[in-house]
């Protein structure tokens, strides 16, 4: 469909409307059965203007300021336009007048009425006035003759009838219509029309069809149909040109035609079939508005879809705006209008090269328009849309209408490409229009700033939603604030600047603990604020000089730094700064906005870098924020959330859309705050509107958060939006913690479970469809021991190949942990060996396939380790024990080591003697993992109301307390500072380990009595990846028996603090080469693991295939026993994490 | 039943609130309530929403069917039918007044509200004391009364039955005498 069909609207009650524009086409006039002129200033026009000119009206003509109406007590009135004030009655009927029109030039009117009378009364004289009867039924329609020689009308009696105006004579009349008795019982009323200019056809909707009746010889030139009408034609409408004509059928369609070529090039349906009623043609565009008989409104455009007609009108406009244009307005709008006003699309050539034959008609239309003293209407018409421009969205409640205004106006007929978007204008997020006289000027988490400004009060009131923080306070708005933003520490309030005054910045700082609470500073001349916000001990406020001014909340200045556009609106939160500002011009609709994060801690640093920000199309931003953890995030006009994905390098992930949650077509969610945990969106529904009023007091309603992920209905997809956006929202995790803020662990490990337990769902799922790719591909993302349940699970549904995949990765998994957590220890071990470590960590990586074989044999033959295992049991001891110096580390080693650290594999960094209930249900054979896994979930959520009751879901605004000890300490390990080597710095450190280690000794021991020794048992698995010891537990081998003999009667507990005590006596340098002593003996562990288990040790790979070959012939052929035996341990392992 | 112990049972009823104060959950032997997040409504029962109103710690958020369009359709209803018709809230009277009584604040148009509510009482009540009496006049063994509220049994129950009783009582001693006074003569 190449016209562009708005949706109707309702205008009014049921009945019969009719619809006319005025003369400039700035708006639209429609009246209807509830006795109400409207006036329209576009379709969206939500509030149109009124005039009541009876009980009924049946028809309105409007021309020259002159507003003609037929109502229902028979009269016909004139109202001036646009006021509507009453001006007098024209004439009178005995029944209800049915239809009146203006002449062309509009000093006379004709009405027809259903006293079978016409008239003919001049506008500023009623007494002149011309009656003619003839029609033996009520008068449906009339039509002026653009020459005034003739008037047009058709009756109820089937009669249409040609008048001489001169002398009330009928001339001609023809009986195409049927009969009835009364306008409402006729099958069409029957609109007809001349054609403007030169009125040589007579156009009349005749059933079916449109004859056309030529001038003076009263003969029917030709008929135009289509085959799309399929009921009574009951309007027909002229083009203003006189090209095109519109005729609108009572079943709903509407057709245009070219008259010239007879070719119909529009067909529309009414969106419900009601019948039209009233049709009107735009004065220069390509628009028609109509009206049905159930009172709705509507409008039709861009007829033809732009390779038509009015080109020839919009030329004559441009060429007009030319001429009126003095470089004074908007500069594209100007520089649209220099384009040559006469080069239609080329399209428009090809498809209609026959527009040079009308240009007679054409270039009279032109005279036409400029004969009706339009010039100075046109320079209003110019202003009103260069206003609208400017003007933008600051008027409340038009749904997205500011960027569609322009597209309607002036520009479209001179330039048909992406037209510019009128730049959305600097807003505070949380906050109402300024120009309301109640409003919001901040609504966020911590409390609601509300403003008055009525005759008797200019007031501001801040009120908390907890009042602990502050007592609610009123302030007067002397200095007309109109910007505010609040925080758990100080109220910040901005106005622009007048006259006389400055624009300020006001910061009330109640949280300060001496007297002067308030400071205020003063922008420089011709400086606007345009946006302010707060954040923790500091506030902001973007100018309009494209400048970022920081201060201290106590009012010191700081920063300042320019931007690279004006900004749009500004977040705070804690240490981060987001800027959003226009990065260019958007087109079509769109915004072109860019966006700053920057951190104001102790580092300064910039996270974002001006990146685009992405909107929905043609929307444009509503709210900018944080949510309560300290993840940006914004809202557009669209109703889509997005939140900042540190994860995936900083791209924005569309989390909400709150559209989807409303109920109706005009209601909104008007955005509060944001919360990652528990999951919340808080946002206030407002209907029919996007904003709330502040009275009545609306009420707080919460979303859930979804990621528009595909398939969300299957099982599948639902699994998996539930997992990413498990990881989504605990991505503020990490960052809180990396940056040294407090950390819910329980929260943390919480989420980890929830997201293992949907990856292992999925996983059951996959393998219940034979899909065994996906199957390993979901065990990549899990932890190591939900890969134990995984390779479990497949062994149990007798899938060999994926187990034994699955257990490959568990082995490469579990290594890269081990090497990622062994070269930790090594810099504990060697920190004063930096180059060592690193040629160390690279042995350790080529170590890796070895240790994969190695492992998997030792789970067949554990037994023989076992002994071993018992004597590496207690130095185990102290490396089992999850790092404590993970949590300093840089973002990288977090992010990978945290899930290992959480939930321990099985590769030795299980707590042997945690207890775990589970541990019975992997020896009942037949039971399915399934099973479990509903018993683990059974878990999952009563230890979640356990988490629940420590942790409060708000978490408290962030402080970034003083780290613990164990991290400062771990912080200080870590540092690689040349001179770490000092020894004094040294020797403390050493000291501090051995302290930690000798309490987790302690520790474990005590537990380890409690313990029963089944659990010992299965433990002892866990020491099949045998790691390089330790110097000091190479030196407790050594010295232990010596130990002994000094004191008998001692168990191991003691004897590794005996141990421990004497270790430390030692001299730096011996313990140095205690250390050394162990890197060597590790080296020789490996050649030797050589040596014993692959004589070519060259060959990794090949090897390594070659012996899991070995091994699956093994597995295939007693899949029951070892395969068994495994499982059980290693479903063992996977439940001690619960 | 005392009227008072009637309204302790209302406060059992679940109101919803918005705190302005931060909590967390809070484990009572009745069930768990909270948490409380200043500025979100949470739903609690009316007597800790009393509570906690009395000392200035939350806003209480009207009951849906505290609003005057709704109730002015209901006492409509209650006049239009002859029967009792069913209420919005099994106690819709005592939340009413100890509602407007203690937060009447935060209840837009409490005076109409409270108003309606007491034309709606009225309203019921009449119909009771009618329907008793004629219950009464016809000697009727037994009657059904649906969509009654606890205070409004509690209104008439005792008094009702009492009298019942006594009216029994006499009947059935006025009877014997009547007959006894018939053979005397």
């Amino acid at each position: 469909m190449p016209s562009a069909q708005k949706p109707m609207r309702y205008g009014h009650t049921e009945g019969h409307t009719d619809v006319c524009f005025d003369d400039t086409g700035s708006c639209i006039v429609t009246c209807g059965s509830d006795g109400d002129v409207r006036i329209w200033e576009n379709l969206d026009d939500d509030d149109p203007k009124s005039i009541n000119v009876g009980e009924k009206a049946y028809s309105c003509a409007l021309k020259n300021g002159r507003l003609i109406t037929a109502a229902s007590n028979n009269t016909v009135q004139i109202h001036t336009f646009p006021e509507g004030a009453p001006d007098g009655i024209l004439t009178r009927f005995t029944m209800n007048a049915n239809h009146v029109v203006f002449n062309s030039d509009g000093t006379k009117i004709a009405a027809g009425s259903s006293d079978f009378m016409v008239k003919i009364v001049e506008v500023t004289d009623s007494s002149k006035q011309k009656t003619f009867r003839g029609h033996d039924a009520p008068v449906l329609s009339l039509s002026f003759d653009p020459r005034d020689v003739y008037l047009a009308s058709a009756s109820c009696d089937g009669t249409v009838r040609i008048w001489k105006i001169e002398d009330q004579t009928c001339v001609t009349n023809w009986l195409l219509l049927q009969k009835c008795n009364d306008v409402i019982n006729a099958k069409s009323i029957c609109r007809l029309g001349w054609q403007p200019g030169s009125g040589k056809l007579l156009a009349i909707p005749v059933d079916k069809v449109v004859k056309l009746y030529r001038r003076e010889t009263w003969d029917n030139k030709f008929d135009l149909s289509d085959t799309s009408i399929t009921q009574p034609l009951n309007v027909v409408a002229w083009s203003p040109c006189g090209q095109y004509l519109v005729a609108g059928s009572v079943d709903g369609s509407i057709v245009v035609w070219k008259v010239e070529t007879q070719e119909c090039i529009e067909r529309t349906k009414h969106e419900k079939n009601y019948s039209i009623c009233g049709l009107a043609w735009h004065p220069k565009y390509r628009q028609i508005a109509y009206t049905d008989t159930e009172g709705n409104l509507g409008l039709l455009e861009d007829i033809g879809d732009g390779k038509k007609t009015n080109d020839k009108v919009a030329s004559t406009a441009a060429k007009d705006y030319n001429d009126l244009f003095d470089g004074d307005d908007d500069d594209y709008l100007n520089g649209d209008a220099i384009e040559p006003p006469s080069s239609p699309t080329p399209g428009a050539n090809e498809d209609h090269g026959d527009d040079d034959d009308l240009m007679p008609t054409a270039s009279h239309q032109r005279r036409a328009i400029l004969d009706d003293d339009d010039n100075s209407l046109d320079i209003g018409m110019i202003k009103a849309n260069s206003n609208l421009l400017n003007k933008e969205d600051d008027d409340d409640d038009q749904t997205g209408g500011f960027p569609a205004l322009p597209a309607s106006s002036t520009q479209q007929h001179f330039y048909d490409g992406p037209l510019p978007t009128p730049r959305q204008k600097p807003f505070q997020s949380g906050s109402t229009p300024a120009h309301l006289m109640h409003r919001f000027m901040v609504w966020n988490s911590v409390g609601i700033i509300r403003c008055y400004n009525d005759e008797q009060d200019n007031a501001i009131d801040i009120e908390f939603h907890d009042t602990s923080v502050h007592h609610a306070t009123h302030l007067p708005n002397s200095l007309n604030h109109t910007m505010a933003d609040l925080s758990t520490e100080a109220i910040l309030l901005a106005c622009e600047s007048t006259e006389e005054l400055a624009s300020k910045l006001h910061c009330i700082h109640f949280s300060s603990w001496d007297t002067n609470k308030e400071w205020t500073v003063d922008m420089p001349k011709e400086e606007d604020i345009e946006a302010i916000c707060l954040g923790q001990g500091w506030a902001a406020c973007a100018t309009s000089a494209l400048l970022v001014r920081l201060f201290t909340v106590g009012g010191v200045q700081k920063e300042i730094f320019s931007l690279p556009g004006p900004v749009v609106a500004m977040a705070g939160h804690g240490e981060q700064l987001m800027v959003i500002y226009h990065r260019g011009t958007g087109f079509d609709g769109d915004q072109c906005l860019g966006v700053q994060l920057i951190e104001l801690g102790k580092k300064k640093k910039q996270v974002l870098h001006g990146d685009p920000l992405s909107l929905t199309k043609k929307s444009y931003l509503t709210w900018v924020g944080f949510s309560a953890e300290g993840t940006p995030c914004y809202v557009d006009s669209e109703g889509i959330v997005r939140m900042l994905n540190r994860r995936l390098g900083d791209t924005w992930i569309p989390v909400c859309n709150t559209r989807e949650h409303c109920k109706g077509k005009s209601d909104h969610y008007w955005v509060v705050g944001i919360h990652e945990n528990p999951q919340q969106l808080r946002c206030i529904p407002c209907k029919g509107a996007r904003f709330p009023p502040t009275l009545p007091r609306p009420a707080v309603a919460i979303l859930p958060f979804t990621l528009p992920y595909c398939q969300v209905t299957t099982e599948k997809g639902q699994m998996e939006e539930q997992y990413w956006r498990s990881i989504i929202f605990h991505n503020h995790v990490d960052y809180l913690s990396k940056n040294g803020y407090e950390v819910d662990e329980n929260a943390t490990s919480q989420s980890v479970k929830e997201q293992q337990e949907l990856l292992m769902k999925l996983f059951a799922l996959s393998c219940k469809l034979e899909r065994e790719f996906r199957c390993v591909e979901l065990a990549d993302l899990m932890t190591q021991n939900v890969v134990n349940l995984a390779i479990k699970y497949a062994s149990r549904s007798r899938r060999l190949n994926l187990a034994q995949r699955l257990s490959e990765m568990a082995v490469e998994k579990a290594s890269e942990l081990a090497t990622a957590l062994e070269e930790e220890e090594e810099e504990e071990d060697f920190r004063n060996h930096r180059n060592a470590g690193y040629s160390n960590s690279a042995v350790e990586r080529s170590r890796l396939p070895v240790r994969n074989v190695q492992q998997d044999e030792e789970m067949e033959d554990a037994e023989e380790t076992d002994e071993y295992e018992e004597a590496e049991e207690t130095p185990e001891v102290h490396k089992q024990r999850p790092n404590p110096f993970s949590r300093g580390v840089t973002s990288a080693e977090v992010t990978t080591s945290k899930p290992a650290v959480i939930a321990s594999s099985s590769q030795g960094r299980v707590n042997p003697f945690k207890v775990s209930s589970n541990k019975k249900d992997p020896l009942v054979p037949s039971a399915s993992v399934l099973d479990n896994m509903s018993k683990y979930s059974k878990k999952t959520s009563s230890s979640s109301r356990a988490v629940n009751k420590q942790s409060p879901p708000v978490i408290k605004p962030l402080i970034p307390k003083p780290k613990s000890k164990q991290a400062s300490a771990a912080s200080f390990f870590q540092t690689r500072t040349p001179n770490s080597s000092e020894k004094t710095v040294e020797e403390r450190q050493e000291k501090t380990v051995e302290e930690r280690q000798e309490k987790a000794v302690e520790e474990r021991q005590e537990k380890a009595g409690r313990e029963s020794p089944e659990v010992k048992v299965t433990a002892q698995d866990n020491t099949e990846n045998k790691r390089p010891k330790t110097g000091f537990q190479m030196w407790l081998e050594e010295n232990r028996a010596s130990i002994l003999t000094d004191n008998p009667g001692l168990n191991e507990a003691e004897v590794i603090k005996e141990g421990m005590s004497r270790f430390r006596v030692l001299s730096s340098e011996e313990r140095m080469a205690w250390t050394e002593k162990a890197k060597g003996r590790a080296a020789n562990d490996l050649t030797e693991d050589k040596k014993r288990k692959r004589p070519t040790a060259t060959e990794d790979e090949e090897k390594k295939n070659q012996v899991q070959k070995a091994e699956d012939s093994n597995l295939s052929k007693k899949p029951k026993t070892s395969g068994q035996s495994t499982n059980a341990r290693l479903s063992a392992f996977a439940f001690k994490q619960s | 039943m005392e009227p008072a112990e009637a309204e302790f049972l209302a406060e059992q009823e679940l109101v919803t609130i918005v705190p302005s104060f931060s909590m967390d959950r809070v484990h009572l032997i009745g069930g768990d309530l909270g948490p409380f997040n200043p500025g979100l409504p949470v739903e609690v029962p009316v007597w800790l929403a009393i509570n906690l109103k009395q000392r200035q710690k939350c806003r209480l958020v009207p009951p849906e069917w505290m609003d005057v369009e709704k109730l002015e359709e209901m006492r409509d209803q209650e006049r239009k039918e002859d029967t009792f018709t069913p209420m919005p809230s099994p106690y819709y009277m005592e939340l009413t007044k100890l509602l407007l009584n203690y937060a009447s604040d935060n209840i837009p148009k409490a005076d109409e509200i409270r108003t309606l509510v007491k034309d709606t009482w009225d309203t019921r009540m009449a119909k009771l004391r009618l329907s008793a009496d004629s219950f009464v006049r016809q000697q009727e063994a037994h009657a059904k009364l649906d969509n009654l509220t606890l205070m409004e049994i509690n209104t008439i129950g005792t008094f009702l039955t009492q009298a019942l009783d006594h009216m029994y009582k006499l009947r059935t001693n006025l009877q014997p005498a009547h007959s006894s006074q018939s053979q005397d003569f």
